[in-house]
């Protein structure tokens, strides 16, 4: 079942309070394939942090669930990991005992000290190892990071924005890593950003949200290869597309602004769980 | 004085000035240190002098430098000595375990839980601003013991900077630092032990050597309380047998002591700090 969707997210809906007029999620239904990089992109507002979070288990929402394989999600797991806009690091602590620290809390870094040292190594930190990660620049905190989440091996690695801190050097070299990253180690990647060039420039698939309420109004593939060329006809037209959709809900959002928009999608196929263990023996 | 003569000082002083910024820090601060502690001598000795010239006052002329650390010099070594500095630092330590079991939950309970903190708040700004040595009539009713007595006094002066340092250092934790290692499969215990002690270590330190200031202090005054031990009591002991010259010994022996006690706590501090300097 290597190409079955690792992440089923069903009838999803999810207000902060009970006072809302509006969900903060309305009926999300989505599924999102192995191996490959989702980006889900939206304003600031569209409950795109929210959904990650909940894929996460940081967040419980009020209906609906979130399937990883066959569990269901109620609780963070090292095997379905999350990186944030901030990288988080522990500033008493060396780069590689930050890097280390999903292995100690699980009890295996004894058996498994050169994962995190090759990961450092493919990170490029090599030279940093011993160092205090305050003394890092913020790319090079990231990329101790993003190091730090992918020792445990997880095998989905949530993005929550995690470059838009960052210069835009840094930011273009850690986007195609990541997406490198992700295919040569079939890790199922969902990427947050409000930035499309980001997106376009990473993703296998797009997923469009709108806000008010929040919910989930297109989804557009990628088809480019890796790595991208941004200076290339298709790449720019690719973008274009995306932020004609975004013209298209900000129209339709200034006529109705607190209204569900018709988007014609179809419901979720989530097989069952019996199914889907059926299918995995 | 000529108008060239004060040219040429003014010129001596600001050339020494500018040597003595050129030299290291260190070289500056130890230079700096000496001066200090060289007023403080000189004015001891002043004041012994003042003492020894006035009929009065010249039974105490034993305070004088002279005098107290010729006393200290034969004390040093000697097992009274060595008994009553180990009395008093075996309270002082005591006390501050205490203070440290009773203080540091109570302050992680505070930085926490904002409730705790605002329930806790008055009461405890209340309490530490009572004097530990107020609680001296009470302690002796309430212990069976001297010792307990005074051990009881220390908690009193060392809970609250060590309530109020940790929960300073709990409410500074980045939250995110527990997102991301719930994220990583933390459970509560690896938590506490590889985020929120690291994260608070620092503060709690800071609280510690606040604490032990203070206690220092109040030990002292504590151990004229019916114990035969201890500085305090050797103090006591000093004056009754009109020996001022191993009182005044006593009192440099107090302070000395104290700066190791708070040089140890400043190490401690900068050993778990963590942020950059």
């Amino acid at each position: 079942m290597s190409n079955a969707s690792p992440i089923w997210i069903s009838d999803l809906t999810h207000y902060y309070n009970r006072q809302q007029s509006m969900p903060t999620l309305d009926d999300i239904n989505l599924s999102i394939p192995q191996g490959q990089l989702t980006a889900l992109i939206g304003r600031s507002g569209c409950g795109k942090s929210t959904l990650l979070q909940m894929v996460a288990g940081l967040l419980i929402p009020t209906e609906g669930a979130i399937r990883i394989r066959a569990h269901t999600v109620t609780k963070p797991s090292a095997k379905w990991n999350m990186m944030f806009q901030k990288p988080s690091l522990y500033p008493w602590m060396t780069v590689r005992e930050n890097a280390a620290l999903g292995l100690v809390f699980a009890g295996t870094y004894n058996q498994k000290k050169d994962r995190v040292e090759e990961l450092l190594d493919m990170v490029g930190l090599s030279e940093h190892k011993d160092k205090n990660v305050q003394a890092l620049s913020g790319g090079q905190q990231q990329r101790v990071a993003l190091a730090r989440s992918l020792a445990t091996e997880p095998e989905v690695l949530l993005l929550d924005e995690p470059f838009s801190a960052l210069d835009a050097f840094t930011r273009t070299a850690l986007q195609t890593e990541v997406a490198q990253i992700c295919h040569d180690q079939n890790i199922t990647m969902v990427l947050v950003t409000h930035d499309i060039e980001e997106a376009v420039a990473m993703a296998d698939q797009v997923v469009i949200m709108s806000h008010n309420p929040g919910q989930i109004v297109g989804e557009k593939s990628i088809p480019l290869a890796y790595p991208r060329d941004r200076n290339s006809a298709e790449f720019a037209e690719l973008k274009d597309e995306l932020f004609a959709e975004f013209e298209t809900i900000d129209k339709a959002k200034q006529d109705k602004p607190f209204e569900r928009l018709e988007v014609v999608r179809p419901k979720s196929t989530a097989p069952s769980v019996e199914k889907m263990l059926q299918q995995a023996s | 004085m000529s108008t060239a003569q004060v040219a040429l000082r003014a010129e001596f002083f600001s050339q020494l000035s500018a040597d003595f910024k050129k030299m290291p820090l260190w070289v500056q601060s130890t230079i700096n240190s000496v001066i200090g502690m060289s007023i403080l001598l000189l004015m001891w000795w002043i004041g012994g002098i003042l003492i020894a010239s006035n009929p009065d006052t010249e039974a105490f002329a034993d305070f004088a430098p002279g005098p107290a650390l010729a006393a200290l010099w034969s004390l040093i070594g000697t097992e009274f000595l060595n008994e009553t500095i180990i009395s008093s630092l075996e309270r002082i330590l005591v006390g501050l375990f205490w203070g440290i079991v009773i203080g540091v939950p109570l302050g992680v309970m505070m930085g926490y839980f904002l409730a705790v903190r605002q329930i806790a708040n008055m009461p405890f700004q209340f309490l530490r601003m009572i004097s530990p040595l107020a609680w001296m009539p009470i302690a002796v009713l309430a212990f069976e013991t001297w010792d307990g007595a005074i051990i009881f006094l220390i908690v009193m002066a060392t809970v609250w900077p060590i309530v109020f340092g940790t929960a300073h250092g709990v409410q500074r934790i980045d939250p995110n630092w527990f997102r991301v290692a719930r994220n990583l499969g933390a459970d509560g215990f690896q938590m506490l032990r590889r985020v929120i002690m690291p994260a608070i270590a620092q503060d709690v330190f800071a609280g510690i050597r606040l604490a032990v200031g203070v206690a220092w202090v109040v030990l002292v005054p504590a151990e004229y309380l019916g114990v035969t031990s201890g500085l305090g009591y050797a103090i006591n002991d000093a004056r009754d047998t009109l020996d001022y010259a191993t009182l005044a010994a006593m009192v440099v022996v107090i302070g000395v002591i104290g700066y190791l006690l708070d040089a140890i706590a400043v190490f401690l501090i900068k050993r778990y700090s963590w942020h950059a300097s």
